[in-house]
């Protein structure tokens, strides 16, 4: 990607009481990309995109949004940034239609006839004039992403989005935000420890653990399609050591949960298939295993985080 | 400009879309119109005259539209907190210093509307029921510097040194509200102030000490100057002292919520 990035992280790092929770993260995040920004709970997602918002400080490092720093030119940068801080608190006392238009009376650019839009494109429209009250989670949640797309911000940033929605809601969500990144070259930044989640939404991941990133990679190749890791055949046969024995040489490959599992492309599974027959061992099954986000996830992290 | 007059618009839809806010409305313009009432029910013709009425009514509802404005500083900032709004607000293209102005601006402007409400309806209820009265004897008394003067002219100098006090405990309280984030500390230490002031004017009256004077609490009765004394007699204060120590209080006040807002961390 040639193209200048909406968000730039550079070293940033947060110290406090001398501990370290953020500890020299750098990423760029581009424009009409769906960046997941992943990690266990207390790796320092929240606290870096407090950072990010300008809640928090920096300690030392920079972040700049169309290329404007957070540190220098506040005003100027949270412009471009429509967010959504964790769980999306609005005025309970108030109705839906009065927080948005209390939030976009900050933003200069934001019309009555905006408004009326994106109450329509979040499908808030029979409820909008209600108190928030009496809103259900998802609700307010629609809320929240309502306000924070309302200016036409050039990112997203959204912490942890999909909590406390149902399925269907998050299935929504998901697609809502593929369709801002896609239509409207909208960046989003998404924060999350639900890895089959960003599997589904997500361009590029960075995972973060113990406040550094440690890995960077893309999810999506090309044509959009999930990038698939190493292939591994999983059979499912009546005696798999002998399996294992009888196709000794040719393949490698070893036992686990009573299965045998093979690295092979189709033909030779094919072949390795018509050799266990063969050689009399019964196959009840054969089922191609991708290693998942989640696999890889748990992979670079060490599993289980050991604090 | 107009872009931060929309910001104070925000706070003023926060303080008046609350049922709290109505409550307190009712208060103000209730009160003056209960006491006169009740008085010419009661009080079998004694001579207190429309003024004199208005001032005592003016000092008790007083009172009232400090601790409805303390309260309202609490929730301003430390409410967005407990609440978790802040977040929301503090992500926006604004500096911090500038969404805090607009809150304490917000702030003044309500009480002032308090203020206004109880003098136009003391005036009204009280000119009404016990008669207009163009030069009332007793409400200025002869020692005062403005002795002979307009009843208005006085009444509305009496509303403006009350109001002066008002600022300073309000401000009081929103340093509390803005550094400390914490609501009930900004009320209870605000209210404090207001009904123990006189308590602890006498207290430190009988010290003799010179830094006494300096002291918030001396300076917090304005009033006395308008009727010739001084908070704390034979000390050599003068209505100019009393304002310039109250500045320097503002001014500490407010350098702090300012300084504390402006660096804190938004935290969970």
């Amino acid at each position: 990607m040639s193209q200048a990035p909406v968000a730039r992280l550079q070293n940033v790092t947060k110290r406090i009481g001398g501990r370290t929770i953020i500890d020299r993260v750098s990423l760029d995040v581009y424009p009409g990309e769906v960046f997941g920004f992943l990690g266990p709970n207390g790796s320092g997602k929240t606290t870096t995109i407090r950072m990010m918002v300008g809640l928090m400080s920096l300690t030392s490092g920079d972040i700049s949004i169309g290329g404007h720093s957070v540190r220098t030119e506040y005003p100027r940068a949270a412009e471009q940034v429509g967010a959504i801080v964790e769980n999306p608190e609005m005025y309970k006392f108030l109705t839906g239609y009065q927080n948005l238009v209390h939030f976009a009376r900050m933003n200069s650019s934001v019309t009555k006839e905006r408004i009326d839009e994106v109450v329509k494109l979040v499908g808030l429209s029979g409820r909008i004039h209600d108190k928030v009250k009496k809103y259900s989670l998802g609700m307010r949640q629609r809320l929240g992403v309502a306000q924070a797309v309302m200016h036409r911000p050039k990112l997203l940033i959204l912490d942890e989005p999909t909590n406390g929605l149902d399925p269907a809601g998050i299935r929504e969500l998901r697609d809502y935000l593929r369709q801002l990144a896609r239509e409207e070259g909208i960046s989003v930044f998404v924060s999350s420890h639900l890895l089959s989640e960003m599997e589904l939404m997500c361009d590029r991941v960075a995972i973060l653990q113990k406040g550094q990133i440690i890995d960077i990679r893309s999810i999506r190749g090309q044509a959009g399609e999930a990038v698939q890791q190493t292939e591994e055949a999983l059979f499912d046969v009546d005696r798999p050591e002998a399996a294992l024995g009888a196709l000794q040489g040719e393949w490698s490959g070893y036992v686990a949960d009573g299965r045998l599992v093979l690295s092979a492309d189709r033909n030779a599974i094919a072949e390795a298939n018509r050799r266990l027959v063969e050689a009399g061992i019964r196959v009840y099954g054969i089922r191609a295993k991708t290693k998942s986000l989640e696999d890889q996830f748990l992979e670079v992290t060490g599993s289980e985080t050991n604090d | 400009m107009t872009n931060f007059w929309k910001l104070v618009q925000n706070e003023n839809m926060k303080i008046y879309r609350r049922a709290a806010t109505l409550i307190m409305l009712g208060f103000v313009v209730f009160i003056p119109i209960l006491v006169t009432v009740g008085f010419v029910l009661l009080s079998d013709g004694a001579d207190v005259n429309m003024w004199e009425m208005m001032q005592l009514q003016t000092m008790i509802v007083f009172i009232l539209i400090t601790i409805f404005t303390v309260v309202k500083s609490a929730d301003s900032v430390a409410g967005e907190f407990s609440s978790g709004t802040i977040k929301l607000l503090l992500i926006r293209p604004w500096s911090r210093s500038t969404i805090l102005l607009s809150k304490f601006l917000a702030l003044l402007l309500f009480a002032l509307l308090l203020s206004a409400i109880c003098f136009v309806v003391s005036w009204g209820v009280n000119a009404l029921l016990l008669g207009y009265e163009a030069n009332p004897g007793g409400l200025i008394p002869p020692t005062s510097p403005m002795a002979g003067g307009s009843p208005w002219a006085y009444m509305l100098t009496y509303y403006l040194y009350e109001w002066i006090v008002l600022v300073v405990i309000v401000s009081f309280a929103f340093m509390l509200s803005a550094a400390f984030r914490s609501g009930g500390l900004a009320i209870g230490l605000s209210i404090f102030i207001l009904l123990s002031g006189s308590l602890i004017t006498g207290i430190l009256g009988s010290m003799d000490k010179p830094w006494v004077k300096y002291v918030l609490f001396s300076n917090l009765d304005l009033t006395s100057y308008l009727s010739g004394g001084a908070p704390l007699p034979g000390r050599g204060m003068t209505l100019g002292f009393s304002l310039a120590v109250l500045a320097a209080y503002f001014i500490v006040f407010n350098l702090v919520s300012w300084t504390v807002f402006r660096k804190r961390d938004v935290a969970a």
